[in-house]
């Protein structure tokens, strides 16, 4: 088990917004969390990249307890994260943007510029670009460049496909596909529901803090307490 | 990576001009300048380590100009120590109070850490104002005739001159270094985006830390050479606001965050203050906050990247209208 979380909340003044979620993810696993708008995803997903200390629970990767531990530590131990919105380096090259992760686990400038240089190219950016002027879908490549370069062991894809075209959003889906098959594990979430459906073998589904449902795709999209979670009461279709 | 501009032949030619100068302008009112040019261009090129890359932007930087002011001074005044000897002793306690402002004020961001930076300074100024052991409100004064070279205590300003150039030099291949390195990369990232950096695993305290020290040793060097050049110290000219201002001011002006960028805002700001001061005599004393004042403004409305940044920007379209004529 290289992931588990367990029992974890986290509290904004009396308010709940993640309630209790558990989970668990194997080793080269690329699970899918879904849910809708304030559901909690973007919270929860914060407590397990160490943003965001939870309330109470418990976090463990590979057997180590990361509950409390700070982002950087995070980084070290492996866990790797892009955010919502692509804080990108803007006063600095792709190149660079990605060297700064590749820094971590490569002290020295020749070594972290060879590992950047190989990341930025699987990538298919162009390293020389300053990176003020790119798009969005530039950024969040930059975005999953910069920590594929601190060489994690589990990625989490904070919305790294949304906004895109629909051939960006293939070519992103390429992208993840590849980063998944060299080895890395990584948890999505993910408002496009052919991004879940086309990359992950399991979902689960967040709402109101707590994890509703979880299967496969297939399973969860006609999971009647899904569908109520999105549409509201009386969306049910009627039985057949 | 394509240069528009040869960088290696600018920096020999800019070298060989500071050199130089002091030889071809031989007059006492030209090396005046050059020695305070210099001396500004030291202090604010080590603000930069941290002000500039990191861009943690700290306005009490004369807190640590003035440990490195008041140290040789007092070691001098108490034991008869050389006053090179002293340059050390105000690094040691510049590093030590660096550590102990940085832990907690690097908790701070943007205009709180600043805030935090000069409510220190003033503080260190008035304690040093009132405390009999080191002079109180009068200061200290250096020896009046060296007893040697190690005195750093010269008849003339040519002496002066290659010293603070020498020391010039050193910063600028340390920073030029730093900004090379992970280290440099690191200040560069915490500039940017502090989060995103965490999120790669960037240490941001410890960074941040490392360079307020870095930052620090040579603040304090720049104040213990000016204590050396000018033979006394009171607590306005060592640890004054103005002193700290003078930093942001010459760097932000040339270009906070870039290697070269305080020199050149030194370059600009040094001979007009000394022009403002001869025209207008002792009257003149306020129109440096005047002027100062002034040039705040117009960077933070037209050009926040400083000087260097529009250099930048139209270097490459001047050239290429000349070479396309």
């Amino acid at each position: 088990m290289l992931l588990e979380a367990r029992n974890v909340a986290k509290a904004f003044g009396s308010f709940w917004a993640v309630a209790g979620a558990d989970l668990t993810i194997e080793e080269g696993e690329i699970v899918g969390l879904i849910g809708p708008n304030g559901a909690g995803k973007s919270t929860f997903f914060n407590c397990l990249a160490g943003d965001t200390p939870p309330t109470s629970g418990r976090i463990l990767f590979d057997g180590l307890d990361v509950t409390r531990a700070t982002p950087e530590a995070h980084a070290r131990a492996g866990i790797g994260r892009t955010f919502q919105v692509p804080m990108t380096f803007e006063d600095m090259s792709v190149l660079d943007n990605v060297t700064v992760g590749a820094f971590l686990r490569h002290p020295h400038r020749g070594d972290a510029r060879d590992r950047a240089r190989r990341i930025v190219e699987l990538t298919g950016l162009r390293p020389d670009q300053p990176s003020r002027s790119l798009g969005t879908p530039g950024r969040k490549r930059l975005g999953i460049a910069r920590v594929l370069a601190t060489e994690p062991r589990l990625l989490l894809l904070d919305e790294a496909l949304a906004g895109l075209t629909p051939t960006e959003l293939h070519e992103a889906i390429a992208l993840v596909r590849r980063i998944h098959e060299s080895g890395v594990t990584i948890v999505i979430v993910e408002h496009i529901m052919e991004v879940i459906m086309t990359l992950t073998r399991r979902v689960l589904v967040f709402n109101q803090g707590k994890v509703i449902a979880s299967g496969t795709p297939e399973q969860v999209v006609k999971d009647e307490a899904v569908i109520e979670a999105y549409l509201g009461r009386g969306a049910r279709r009627p039985a057949e | 990576m394509k240069h528009l501009l040869p960088a290696r032949s600018g920096v020999c030619l800019l070298a060989a001009a500071l050199l130089l100068f002091p030889l071809v302008f031989t007059g006492a009112f030209y090396r005046d300048i050059g020695v305070a040019f210099l001396l500004a261009a030291i202090s604010a090129s080590a603000w930069n380590i941290v002000g500039g890359y990191a861009g943690q932007v700290s306005v009490g930087h004369s807190m640590f100009f003035g440990l490195g002011a008041y140290a040789p001074l007092f070691c001098f005044t108490l034991w008869g120590w050389p006053l090179l000897a002293g340059i050390p002793v105000g690094i040691v306690l510049s590093v030590a109070l660096a550590l102990v402002v940085g832990l907690p004020t690097f908790r701070l961001s943007g205009h709180y850490f600043s805030m935090a930076t000069i409510a220190v300074a003033e503080l260190i100024r008035i304690f040093f104002g009132t405390w009999t052991l080191v002079g109180g409100a009068i200061g200290l004064q250096g020896p009046a005739v060296a007893r040697g070279w190690w005195d750093l205590t010269f008849r003339g300003d040519l002496a002066y001159y290659y010293v603070f150039l020498g020391v010039l030099g050193l910063l600028l291949f340390v920073t030029f270094e730093v900004g090379r390195r992970r280290f440099g990369f690191y200040l560069r990232a915490i500039k940017e985006s502090e989060r995103a950096a965490r999120s790669l695993g960037v240490p941001v305290r410890l960074t941040k830390l490392k360079a307020l020290a870095l930052s620090a040793i040579f603040t304090s060097t720049a104040g213990s050479l000016y204590a050396a050049k000018t033979g006394f110290i009171d607590p306005d000219s060592g640890f004054g606001i103005l002193v700290s201002v003078q930093m942001v001011i010459v760097a932000a002006l040339g270009g906070a965050g870039t290697l070269f960028g305080p020199l050149i805002g030194a370059l600009i700001l040094i001979p007009l203050q000394t022009a403002a001061n001869t025209w207008f005599g002792g009257s003149g004393s306020g129109l440096t906050f005047i002027i100062y004042g002034g040039i705040i403004v117009l960077i933070a409305r037209f050009e926040p990247g400083g000087l260097y940044d529009l250099w930048r920007r139209v270097a490459p379209i001047v050239w290429r209208r000349a070479h396309a004529a």
